[in-house]
């Protein structure tokens, strides 16, 4: 067949052809990811299978070793099997710790490929979340133990000073809480002149305050586990690190009720009370709580709930072409998947992407029609401009036009699941638990963080990707003879290898609630009654036994179905109502 | 446009020769002296636990409890150790520490050391034993234990401090010996170390 013919027919069809390989891409791109099948296998009760399936999907030495440690670290945590889980979180924390050194080759590769082809790091939330499972599991270990109780809860302690130089660290980088207030230096115009200049893609303001830059929840365990060695210096510390995150902003963010700061509040007052010292605190505290109470001598039980699983991250896909006669580059969202799905793609992409703010429309004005205008919120225009013609020069221009596929993340709108958790001793209820942590906002929040740069490194890869294969089309020589058949597939090849980085410990809770109670010592069997929005009702039971002044325990609870795992630290009976 | 063609034709070779660098590294195991410090990290490392035990139990055998045990008892002295808790932020093998101890302490000749709680527990389980089963011959009586004179205790603690990729880590091992029959403190050590890590932002 004539050279001539081929082409035209290939350019004929382009169209149709990508859309066709973009539709498979897109099916496989919506299947189960290994390690959230595991989690759903260990809701069922079905631990064995789980680890095995995270055995076989990731490798204990490939890109994606750090979630082989992190969910079989997880699963073991969930059986009881504590001091394994603690050996495998512990090989999860130094790859984290040993990814601080940047790859050059691992980066040049995911340049060319994508950033599934580079070493997993985790999450910024993924470290202190490593060294409080490893304290929860040192603290059940000693909840078990008839001897050496002091020093798992040693090994415990070692954990939150771990956790606490990592946070210094988040902290020194980001300021912390500490300083909420708008920079006092900046006059009205540089104020003006910032907000021109803020990031590309995302509305002003959207991405305010939701920078992980603390964490009152680790400080607020780590108080209780010093608290329980009877470190009262360092449970005073740790307590009012705790508050001061809580008051200046960590609550706001992760949408935690007042209750929880008032018992942060309540607990600072009584290790300030036993320490001795601190007369004027006290008085500050007991004022605040409106409490005249003297410390108490009962024994106190702390409950940590671990609730659901956390969200999953999803693939987006967006095509990018050449606007030749506007001069820009357009992206427009392949919506796929449910009706759910496109939902969430589509809001994701109005919400951070799509020309909605005033400048964008100005700026798709001056540069196109006023259809671009009203195409505003379904499509992002990056117009050129002057730099149009140097494009054209470095064949960006030409690589574009077949399109090419860029692939992002995004996460599902965040459902409240659970009304609410109350605790029973014996027939009676005691009290009702609180949100104290939310891995699903967390998850939610880095992502949408993340969100800009994440176009922007996808969107500069891409372009790279189509320049070089346009480069190596005309070196060989291939232009002059199958100029459209060879651009066509390296449109595919590309669109193959560009996928967005769906990686996560996928085995967390999507949140943890907590309640503290006075109890006696003893025996007691508790049960937790948790109400879904639903209108069910899970109910777990568990007999525990309370030697201690403070004891902390700990319990996982599955939505759909809970587990049928006996351990002496989780609920082993529970059935759903 | 030449310059263009060339680094077109070099890149392929630039990304293969990245390639073929980063996938070289193989895994290797060497035999290594027991003795000699193998220091992969900052962490609290065997030989630590052994310059530490060593230092601080010379300096507690030069202090003059020893000599005036001897004089007024005319026997050694017998010591027990109570506990090490690690206050740290690394997880440290405090009996690999503990052993290394009672090892210098046992080496100097200058005193015996008495088994903890939970060994004596198992000793006397055994003895319970030969009662029933051992001949009249090998039995060991119940009752003849060796009583500590001195009580060993301690803390190991550290800071640290880090910013960017260097980290420096400060760890403290403080000792105290307690006399027990009067509960005077005739021995209190400490030594430090001081370790510093250095990582690199970028690697290939």
């Amino acid at each position: 067949m004539d050279v001539n013919v081929l082409n035209n027919i290939v350019y004929k069809s382009h169209f149709a052809f990508l859309t066709i390989v973009y539709a498979f891409l897109l099916i496989g791109c919506q299947s189960t990811p290994a390690n959230k099948s595991a989690i759903l296998l260990a809701q069922q009760g079905q631990f064995e299978t789980a680890k095995q399936t995270i055995r076989s999907d990731y490798s204990a030495t490939g890109k994606s070793k750090l979630l082989h440690y992190l969910e079989l670290g997880m699963l073991n945590h969930l059986q009881g099997n504590y001091q394994l889980s603690n050996q495998l979180l512990d090989q999860a924390q130094q790859i984290i710790e040993e990814q601080y050194t940047i790859s050059i080759s691992e980066s040049a590769l995911a340049l060319l490929s994508g950033p599934s082809y580079t070493t997993y790091a985790g999450k910024i939330y993924h470290r202190p979340l490593i060294n409080f499972y490893k304290a929860l599991n040192y603290n059940a270990l000693a909840n078990q133990a008839s001897t050496g109780r002091q020093a798992l809860l040693d090994s415990a302690l070692v954990e939150m000073r771990q956790l606490d130089t990592y946070l210094i660290g988040i902290k020194d980088k980001s300021g912390g809480y500490d300083n909420e207030q708008e920079p006092s230096g900046l006059d009205n115009l540089t104020r003006q002149i910032n907000n021109l200049t803020r990031p590309l893609f995302a509305p002003n303001d959207l991405l305010k305050d939701i920078e992980y830059k603390d964490d009152a929840f680790a400080h607020y365990i780590s108080g209780i586990l010093f608290e329980r060695s009877g470190e009262l210096d360092a449970a005073r510390l740790q307590y009012q690190r705790s508050l001061q995150a809580f008051e200046n902003g960590f609550a706001k963010q992760y949408n935690i009720n007042g209750s929880i700061i008032t018992q942060v509040k309540t607990d600072l007052l009584r290790v300030m009370q036993a320490a001795g010292g601190y007369a004027n605190e006290v008085a500050k505290l007991k004022k605040a709580l409106k409490s005249d109470s003297t410390k108490s001598a009962q024994p106190i039980l702390n409950i940590l709930q671990n609730i659901g699983i956390g969200p999953q991250r999803k693939q987006f896909n967006l095509l990018l072409n050449i606007d030749e006669e506007a001069k820009a580059l357009v992206m427009t969202p392949i919506l796929w998947g449910t009706r759910q799905e496109q939902q969430a793609q589509m809001r994701w992409f109005q919400m951070l992407y799509a020309d909605t703010s005033l400048f964008d429309l100005i700026q798709n004005y001056a540069s196109g029609d006023i259809g671009d205008v009203a195409m505003g919120a379904l499509t992002k225009r990056i117009p050129l401009g002057p730099l149009w013609e140097d494009a054209v020069d470095l064949g960006l221009v030409s690589a574009l036009e077949y399109g090419s596929r860029i692939s992002v993340t995004y996460l599902e709108p965040v459902q409240k699941q659970i009304n609410h958790s109350e605790v029973w001793v014996g027939n009676q209820k005691v009290a009702t638990l609180n949100k104290i942590y939310s891995v699903s906002l967390l998850t939610l929040q880095d992502a949408l963080n993340n969100a800009n740069s994440e176009i922007q490194i996808a969107l500069a890869r891409e372009i790279v990707k189509a320049m070089t294969a346009q480069k190596a089309i005309s070196a060989t020589g291939l232009d002059a003879s199958f100029s459209g058949f060879a651009k066509l597939a390296t449109s595919v090849v590309n669109a193959v290898t560009a996928s967005a980085d769906l990686r996560q410990w996928q085995s967390l809770p999507a949140q943890i609630n907590y309640v503290q109670l006075p109890i006696t010592k003893g025996k007691h069997v508790i049960t937790l009654k948790t109400h879904l929005s639903s209108g069910q009702v899970i109910e777990q039971t568990e007999t525990i036994q309370i030697v201690d002044d403070i004891t902390l325990w700990h319990t996982r609870t599955f939505l759909n179905k809970v587990r049928a795992q006996t351990t002496d630290s989780t609920f082993f009976n529970g059935k759903l109502l | 446009m030449k310059c263009n063609k060339t680094l077109l034709k070099l890149t392929p070779l630039f990304v293969a020769c990245t390639l073929a660098l980063s996938g070289c590294s193989s895994t290797k195991v060497q035999r290594v002296d027991a003795n000699q410090e193998v220091a992969l990290s900052d962490k609290w490392n065997a030989k630590d636990s052994q310059l530490v035990a060593e230092a601080m139990i010379n300096d507690m055998l030069s202090f003059p409890w020893v000599n005036d045990h001897l004089q007024r008892e005319g026997s050694k002295p017998a010591i027990i150790i109570q506990s090490v808790r690690n206050k740290s932020h690394q997880h440290i093998a405090v009996d690999t520490f503990l052993n290394d101890l009672k090892r210098s302490i046992l080496r100097s000749g200058q005193a015996d050391f008495v088994a903890n709680k939970d060994v004596r527990r198992e000793i006397r389980e055994e003895r319970k034993d030969q009662e029933l089963n051992s001949s009249l011959e090998t039995q060991n009586e119940m009752g003849q234990e060796y009583g500590a004179d001195y009580a060993l205790s301690g803390t190991i603690n550290s800071f640290v401090d880090e910013q960017g990729g260097d980290r420096a880590t400060f760890y403290q091992v403080d000792l105290r010996l307690i006399d027990m029959t009067t509960n005077r403190e005739v021995w209190n050590g400490q030594k430090k170390i001081q370790k510093l890590q250095e990582r690199s932002r970028f690697g290939f």
